[in-house]
């Protein structure tokens, strides 16, 4: 058994377990905000307001997908660059700097989150402390600046840790000339230059129009263009956080399974698809968007199949290269090599179950891609059934699981309950399959999604199957059983960190692909170009709904001013009230 | 680049499947003829909403035989108008818009799905066979009292369906031998011209009267009672046309009072 | 022992997920299951799979038939 990551490179694991810490903080609350949004929506028990329910969804997207997601993301990956470049940073002291400005700006983001729950909200940079406008933030709806200062430090924290991995690598090519990148770095580079083409919409929806204006700074602007910047980086992010479990999948659960993996030219082609066409899709979240002409969106919803095209590649290379690993371990016949992978493990159990949800929840992603299809489902609870799915499981078991891998390298520490580990890890997807089939179901039924009493006066949901009340149950029951799942996780990575004079029993080592990199061509490598390929593409999707948004309302909009989303209901009757009252006059 | 036999086949099948997709989409949408949310509608500003000839009165109106359009303001927490009455087996064309924030327009379990943003329009074109109501919500947080936005679409069979309006006044006193003058002014939002008949009572006094009102046009009908008749003091009075009633009432005083006549009543 | 504990306990998440999954698919042919009868169901195969699971191997060393 080769040294221990934690032994080989102290500093670094130290900041990956810091990202990681970060992250399952995020996870815990995030956790608990899903169970509390279960029971609520569904009335099966509601125990806080219904206004404050928006500051709990608020939460809950925001720890969940903007910081349990990308804290780990930047943990692992400086695990991945460190390790397969086998060197740290240029300056650790660089690297601490944007892990530091990460976590400034999630704390600020959280403080002003949590602030909703306060009857008597403080005044900070001139307005009461909140937030309540969901992780989308879309304006005129008004958070406190300081939510969206957080977010902005947060990205920017992001972006330097992508510019810290290039610095490594570059740094690491001088040192090896001619060598081909290897290939956890390489997923690495091509996933943070997705990320630096993508975010740009979102970066200057916030520093542009959204802050000056929440600063009373400028007084208008133009919610269909803060909007559609939103979505120019609401699907990258997407497989911004599917990615991170991608490369745990192509390099770490063909060696859980026994084998290696099958192809890695292919595992680059599958990154560079997703460089090149992650970003102009975000148009298909913006279907029932009016100011988009009917072309744009016809557009996006190709790119959103062709966007299909690296996810097949990548089940086809996952299953093959567990395939390979259970005929290694003695497994034969057509499907009865299953029966001899390794089940036990529960880093390997997760990640397979992981795959085989993400399969299910991509066939209900091509649903909502279907330009008219998505007519029956968008905004409905059929949505975070998809979400639920894909981010909420396929990158979130994946990253637990991973974490049983990993964790044991960055402590020294063995894992703690392995069976209870297993355990977790089945409940998870048992969990995930009732809540989110229920989710399916009321989606289609019309329950709409964000809503804290989806419960109407003056109409029935037409319920063909079985009943609204056998949906809500168990809807709650999933989410339950993923609560509990949740909470088992995070005790068992406490307790491990606690197992201090353990060894850990994980092999750290990954095995080179069976097809390795001299089988790929160079230009695969040659990140310049598909760099500048994904750029054009990115303009050809954006550019003319982007103008045509500018030409209509203007960059600035239509003197559309801020309003503040404030726990207290009466503030909005008075609006309604004013209008009303200026419509009669 | 090495690549193995299965793996093309796989990915020969995973373009077939990918394309095939995108042709079904495109005739599911495009094919079919289904028309969907986009950029034909002028932008409007939220502050000048209450000037526009459309949205001022948000209000559903008939554009053409068996066409009609609705004009809808969303704002928080309520859509306008409410409920929104339309005709079975129409074509109608909803233009939604926002006055506040951004919010949703659903039908549930349909796809009547469009966002209601400030400043666009959103315009989308359905018809419902079966007259009944629909539950109508705003599908897009929006607020603290999101959850309590939702509105109502009636839909009419053709027959019962009509956009006639009627309003009625008197003065509020007259003087005794003074006549007390009905004005009804019946409105027909309607392209066909509408026959109907106006019955109105004051005090004892009853009154019928046949009327054609052309499309999309108002006609006046006075109705005179003599004051003397039905003697001093307050008088109740209606007005009906088809389902639609007006009532009021006029007081007859005598001259030592010395009360202001006119103001009015609708 | 037919199977490890591990492979057991798998075996019994994926068959309440096909049940779960595959009531919804009946739906749409008109099949309908009642919650109380697919709950049944489910208590009947995970019965099933445990005594299948620890139910002496034909010919296992440590007990004769
Ligand atoms: C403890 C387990 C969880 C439970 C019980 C849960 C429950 C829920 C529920 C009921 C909703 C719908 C809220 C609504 O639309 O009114 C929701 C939304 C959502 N959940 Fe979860 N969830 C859990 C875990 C996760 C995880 C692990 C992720 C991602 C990593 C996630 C991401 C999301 C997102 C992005 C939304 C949409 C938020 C929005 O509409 O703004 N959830 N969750
Ligand atoms: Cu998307
Ligand atoms: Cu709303």
């Amino acid at each position: 058994m080769t040294a221990l990551f934690v032994d080989e490179y102290p500093a670094e694991a130290r900041l990956v377990k810091a990202a990681f810490l970060s992250s399952f903080i995020a996870f815990g609350i995030g956790a608990l905000f899903g169970i509390i949004q279960a029971l609520h929506r569904t009335d099966i028990f509601r125990f806080i307001d219904s206004i404050k329910y928006y500051t709990v969804l608020t939460g809950h997207g925001v720890f969940l997908v903007i910081a349990f997601t990308i804290f780990f993301l930047v943990g692992l990956y400086q695990w991945a660059v460190t390790d397969s470049l086998e060197r740290g940073p240029v300056d650790i002291r660089f690297t601490w700097f944007w892990y530091g400005l990460m976590a400034i700006g999630s704390f600020l983001a959280a403080i002003s989150i949590l602030a909703g729950f306060l009857e008597q909200p403080p005044m900070v940079l001139g307005a009461e402390l909140r937030a309540n406008v969901l992780f989308t933030f879309y304006a005129p709806l008004e958070a406190n600046p300081l939510y969206y200062i957080g977010l902005a430090l947060f990205l920017v924290g992001t972006w330097l840790a992508g510019i810290d991995w290039f610095r490594t690598w570059w740094a690491w090519r001088d040192e090896n000339p001619g060598e081909r990148i290897p290939l956890r770095t390489f997923m690495v580079l091509t996933t943070m230059m997705m990320f630096f083409l993508g975010s740009v919409g979102v970066i200057v929806s916030i520093l542009v129009f959204i802050l000056p204006w929440s600063l009373e700074i400028t007084e208008s602007l133009n919610p269909l263009l803060t909007r559609t910047l939103f979505w120019f980086f609401g699907h990258m992010i997407v497989y911004f956080w599917l990615l991170p479990a991608y490369l745990l999948w192509y390099s770490v659960l063909p060696k859980l399974s026994g084998g290696r993996l099958f192809s890695d030219p292919l595992a680059r082609v599958v990154f560079i698809l997703f460089v090149l066409l992650s970003t102009p899709v975000g148009i298909h979240h913006q279907y029932m968007d009016p100011g988009i002409a009917e072309g744009f969106k016809f557009i996006a919803m190709t790119n959103t199949m062709f966007l299909l095209l690296p996810s097949f590649l990548t089940a086809f290379t996952v299953v093959a290269s567990m395939e390979h690993g259970a005929r290694q371990r003695g497994g034969e016949g057509r499907f009865n090599w299953l029966q001899a992978l390794p089940w036990r493990n529960p880093a390997f159990t997760g990640m397979a179950l992981a795959g085989l949800v993400f399969a299910f929840g991509g066939f209900t992603g091509i649903v909502n891609a279907g330009m008219n299809i998505n007519y029956l489902v968008h905004n409905a609870l059929w949505i975070p059934g998809h979400i639920h799915a894909q981010v909420g499981t396929a990158t979130a078991l994946t990253l637990m699981a991973g974490s049983y891998w990993l964790v044991p390298q960055l402590t020294g520490n063995r894992l703690v309950g392995r069976q209870v580990a297993l355990f977790q890890v089945v409940l998870w997807f048992v969990g995930i399959v009732f809540m989110t089939n229920s989710m399916f179901r009321a989606g289609l039924v019309g329950v709409p999604r964000r809503t804290a009493e989806p419960q109407y006066q003056g109409f029935e949901y037409d319920v063909p199957v079985g009943s609204m009340g056998e949906l809500n149950a168990q809807l709650a029951l999933g989410g339950t059983l993923l609560f509990i799942s949740a909470m088992l996780f995070l005790v068992l990575m406490l307790l491990t960190v606690f197992n201090n004079d353990s060894e850990p029993i994980v092999d750290g080592t990954l095995p080179p692909a069976l097809s390795g990199p001299e089988d790929s061509p160079q230009v695969l490598d040659n990140l310049r170009l598909w760099f500048g390929i994904a750029f054009a593409l990115v303009v050809l999707a954006y550019a003319l709904p982007l103008a045509g948004i500018v030409a209509q309302s203007g960059l600035f909009g239509q003197d559309i001013p801020p309003f503040p989303v404030s726990s207290e209901a009466v503030m909005y009757l008075e609006f309604g009230l004013d209008y009303v009252g200026a419509l009669v006059t | 680049m090495r690549i193995h036999q299965y793996e093309k086949i796989w990915i020969a099948g995973a373009m077939i499947l990918i394309v095939g997709f995108i042709v079904t989409i495109t005739y599911g949408s495009v094919g079919l003829g289904i028309t969907m949310i986009g950029d034909e509608e002028e932008t409007i500003a939220p502050d000048e909403l209450n000037d526009d000839e459309q949205f001022g009165e948000p209000r559903v109106e008939q554009v053409g035989e068996n066409e009609y359009a609705a004009y809808v303001v969303a704002q928080t927490f309520i859509f306008q108008p409410d409920p929104i009455e339309i005709p079975a087996n129409n074509e109608i064309t909803f233009y939604v818009t926002s006055r506040d924030v951004i919010h949703g327009f659903y039908v549930p379990g349909t796809n009547i799905n469009a966002m209601a943003i400030p400043g666009q329009v959103a315009e989308l074109t359905v018809e419902f066979d079966e007259p009944g109501e629909h539950g109508l919500i705003c599908h897009e947080y929006c607020g603290s009292g999101h959850h309590t936005m939702e509105g109502l679409i009636v839909v009419q069979s053709e027959d019962e369906f009509d956009l006639t309006e009627l309003s009625a006044e008197t003065p509020d006193t007259v003087a005794p031998g003074e006549q007390i003058q009905l004005n009804a002014t019946v409105e027909n939002g309607q392209l066909e011209p509408l026959e109907t008949t106006v019955n109105a009572e004051i005090g004892d006094q009853t009154f019928q009267q046949d009327l054609t009102v052309d499309g999309k046009s108002t006609q006046n009908v006075t109705f005179t009672a003599d004051s003397t008749q039905l003697g001093v003091g307050e008088h109740d009075w209606t007005v009906t046309v088809d389902d639609y009633e007006e009532t009021g009432t006029v007081e007859v005083v005598s001259n030592e009072t010395d009360e202001q006549a006119g103001g009015d009543e609708s | 022992m037919h199977t490890s504990p591990a492979k057991l306990l798998i075996l019994i998440a994926l068959s309440l997920v096909i049940l779960v999954e595959g009531r919804t698919v009946l739906a749409f042919f008109g099949i309908n299951i009642p919650p109380l009868e697919t709950a049944l169901i489910g208590l009947v195969i995970i019965a099933t799979l445990v005594i299948w699971a620890i139910r002496p191997l034909r010919g296992s060393p440590t007990k004769s038939e």
